[in-house]
């Protein structure tokens, strides 16, 4: 079930009554419930997507329960090593089977060896990189002992299923969420008020924003030999401001709706486009995922490799990040995209100093808009491999885009005006900017506005989602992954 | 060695790493509270930690620091065996 769609508008006040009203009585009864509208809300896109769900919550609560109570340390490694392959493995057969058998075909035939093998008609579960990495998170954290493993079985699978955040993040570690579940909780008007606030904006960010980038974005990529050097970079950077308006966008819809039930999530996005370098957009950029990986595998791989001095600790970042780039999806586009944050990352390591020498000889704001600014160009570079469709058309965008006609004024010849855009967004950047130290752009002070105020700023939201929002149900970018 | 001790010496390894030269360390200090402590430095300062003290921490002791009081202790207990 989509956020944006007719379904989900009438299962969210079902379910929000019954959970209130219905079974709040006892707390494993709304817990229980709970996980029944979680299943239903996946199970609408195919009901076979429950089994591996179902696998994943019931192998980790089992693993939980033994490494915790186990005091051999062999032991314990066993059953972690255990969960961590069940998961990876219903995370590599379903996601990147037929990338590897693929890439093994096109390594041999390098060589002139031709091989046969035939990849599989699978599908792609919904959300499954999302949900595999949260139940893994609590595996490895009772392994580490950061965590007391739950006996509370509806908790669990209420924990590893919730609806809100279940197919695209935030990716909550059991330390934040899963105790939320064992406490009873209480409506909280200001609270509720606050997650229609933001789950408006994201709503906003995703059918106007996003959608309306997306018909520029598609038709620039799919036929950028067709385009000129500065169209291309339009489009490029719309893309940008379309992955964050679906991604950030998504996720605010989700933790809008997490508080309408008393949950508090992980804030996700921290305005990313106003970061001053690599490591800066990282840590506003889909911050539950670089938690988890610099928590769970950066941080490993940091700690093992410590003896090498600082070639460890760049030898981790770019395994890291590589890693990161092929979470996304099983294609090389996404792993170069990776592999070049690694990169850029392992840079302002080794230059760290230098650039605080540099930044204390130049003005603060001279400084600060140039790197963010280099910061937005660097990003976008990478965006091309993350939206082309292979490496070899990431390069002919490229190719394209570096030409003399770069210095032509861009023309994105689709049949729609591009002035709605090129308006909306610099309106929403400065929005944005204004509200940059706020958890959402829409978190307002209620004493500080009045009621009038706030309404008409609810209603100008919505009738910019009626009038300019692209109604064509357009889904998330992130459920794919 | 007394905790005390401990936590003075560790203070001067977080203050070279970090290049803060007023930083004071109590036991409650998380890497929370000090914005240059990310995972990039923790790992410095761990194996600055290690030479400067002449122990060596395993994988799971590192992961279940929380603050620099569990590092102190743990120091201690390390120092002493």
């Amino acid at each position: 079930m989509q956020f944006n769609s007719i379904t989900f508008a009438l299962f969210l006040p079902i379910v929000f009554i019954l959970y209130w009203f219905v079974f709040n009585q006892k707390l494993r009864w709304q817990n229980l419930f709970l996980v029944v509208a979680s299943y239903v809300f996946y199970g609408w896109w195919d009901w076979r997507f429950l089994i591996l769900l179902f696998i994943s919550s019931l192998s980790d609560f089992i693993f939980g329960y033994l490494i915790d109570k186990e005091s051999r340390q062999f032991r314990r490694k066993t059953f972690l090593i255990l969960s961590i392959c069940i998961n990876l493995g219903m995370l590599g057969f379903f996601k990147y089977y037929n990338f590897f058998v693929d890439s093994f075909i096109d390594l041999f035939s390098l060589f002139g060896i031709r091989l046969h093998a035939s990849t599989l008609q699978i599908i792609l579960p919904v959300g499954i990189s999302f949900y595999t990495f949260q139940s893994m998170s609590y595996t490895i954290s009772v392994y580490w002992r950061q965590l007391k493993s739950t006996k509370d079985i509806v908790s669990f699978f209420s924990y590893l299923s919730f609806f809100p955040q279940l197919v695209a993040g935030p990716i909550e570690t059991a330390n934040n969420l899963l105790p939320q579940f064992t406490k009873k909780r209480v409506f909280d008007y200001a609270k509720a008020a606050d997650g229609m606030r933001q789950i408006l904006w994201g709503l906003f960010k995703k059918i106007v924003i996003a959608d309306n980038c997306a018909g520029f974005v598609d038709s620039i990529f799919s036929n950028y030999s067709q385009h000129s050097g500065s169209t291309l970079v339009f489009g490029v950077i719309l893309f940008a401001f379309q992955i964050y308006g679906d991604f950030s966008g998504y996720s605010d819809i989700a933790i809008g709706t997490a508080r309408l039930f008393g949950f508090e999530l992980m804030q996700n996005f921290r305005f990313p486009y106003f970061s001053k370098s690599i490591t800066e957009i990282w840590r506003r950029w889909h911050i539950s995922l670089s938690n988890w990986l610099r928590d769970y595998l950066y941080t490993p791989l940091a700690i093992s490799t410590r003896n090498w001095g600082l070639a460890g600790i760049l030898f981790s970042s770019i395994i890291t990040f590589t890693l990161c780039g092929l979470w996304h999806g099983a294609n090389w586009v996404y792993v170069v995209f990776g592999l070049l944050h690694g990169l850029a990352l392992s840079y302002e390591i080794l230059t760290r100093k230098q650039r605080k020498k540099w930044s204390k000889k130049t003005p603060v704001f001279i400084y600060d808009s140039l790197s963010m600014l280099l910061t937005f160009i660097f990003w976008n570079i990478t965006l091309v491999f993350f939206r082309s469709a292979s490496i070899h058309d990431a390069l002919g965008y490229f190719k394209g885009m570096f030409s003399t006609s770069l210095f032509s004024a861009p023309h994105p010849d689709i049949g729609v005006n591009p002035l709605t855009i090129s308006v909306l967004i610099p309106l929403f950047i400065i929005f944005e900017w204004m509200q940059r130290d706020k958890q959402h752009a829409m978190q307002i002070d209620s004493t500080r506005m009045s009621r009038p105020v706030r309404w008409a700023c609810y209603f100008l939201l919505i009738f910019l989602i009626g009038m300019l929002g692209n109604t064509g149900d357009v889904p998330f970018i992130y459920f794919q992954f | 060695m007394e905790l005390n001790d401990i936590l003075q010496q560790l203070n001067e390894i977080f203050k070279d790493i970090l290049d803060l030269d007023t930083l004071v360390l109590t036991p409650e200090t998380t890497a929370r509270d000090v914005e240059e402590w990310d995972s990039l430095s923790h790992i410095q300062i761990i194996v600055a930690a290690e030479k400067h003290f002449k122990i060596r921490l395993t994988a799971q002791e590192i992961q279940a620091l929380e603050n620099v009081g569990d590092m102190c202790k743990l120091v201690q207990k390390k120092s002493a065996q």
